[in-house]
């Protein structure tokens, strides 16, 4: 997972590297992917998430379809 | 995971945090005053269970995500240090584990200029017109987690 500066440098990096094309974001929706799913990391009580917990995360965050289907 | 390995996995995240360094198996064990064989049998079964990744074949550890304990280009300053991330999204998900303000220097992949963000009071508050790309899809995330 990489940030890139634009679309274009984003076409340009897939060509050049014969990656396959996966799924792009806006940066601020990273954002807020990030803050809920690593949150409570560091918490005393932490436990690890249910696989379904983590799907909700995705698909209330509009990150739906095959792509982020986690199973 | 049972109580034992949450303990062993807690203690190896707070004194990372605390130190910057990825306790082995033999500095765990003697913290928490357990046999090594023990600790290091965790350590297996935390890196299975996706709680921590250790390097193939070995005992170390190289990621406690959202921290990466190898050098990355993707570097976090936050809460008064500086941690190396495995990736975009963890490289965002340090400020958030460390409730902290924080700020991102990576650089884009096809023209290597840098790029920062920068998150204060829990909002992105520069770089949010970047892009970020998932080349992986969800599924196979842990397939190899490295390249992901």
């Amino acid at each position: 997972m990489v940030f890139l500066r634009s679309e274009e440098h984003l076409a340009r990096w897939l060509g050049a590297t014969g990656l396959p094309v996966g799924a792009s974001m806006p940066a601020r929706t990273l954002h807020e992917l990030a803050r809920r799913w690593w949150w409570t990391r560091l918490e005393p009580d932490w436990r690890s998430r249910a696989p379904v917990e983590s799907q909700r995360i995705l698909d209330d965050l509009g990150l739906t379809g095959e792509f982020w289907r986690l199973s | 995971m049972d109580e034992l390995d949450l303990r062993i996995r807690n203690h190896i995240y707070s004194s990372f945090v605390r130190d910057g360094t990825a306790a082995a198996p033999a500095e765990t064990a003697e913290e928490l005053e357990l046999a090594e064989t023990k600790v290091s049998d965790a350590y297996r079964r935390l890196h299975d269970a996706h709680a921590l990744v250790l390097e193939p074949g070995s005992l170390r550890i190289r990621m406690l995500n959202p921290f990466s304990v190898v050098e990355t280009p993707h570097r976090v300053r936050c809460a008064g240090r500086s941690w190396f991330a495995n990736c975009a999204w963890d490289a965002l998900g340090i400020p958030a584990a460390l409730h902290a303000d924080g700020r991102v220097a990576s650089a884009c992949p096809d023209c290597a200029e840098p790029l920062e963000l920068e998150v204060v009071d829990g909002s992105l508050a520069r770089g949010g017109e970047l892009l970020v790309h998932f080349v992986v899809p969800a599924r196979r995330w842990w397939d190899d987690i490295g390249f992901t």
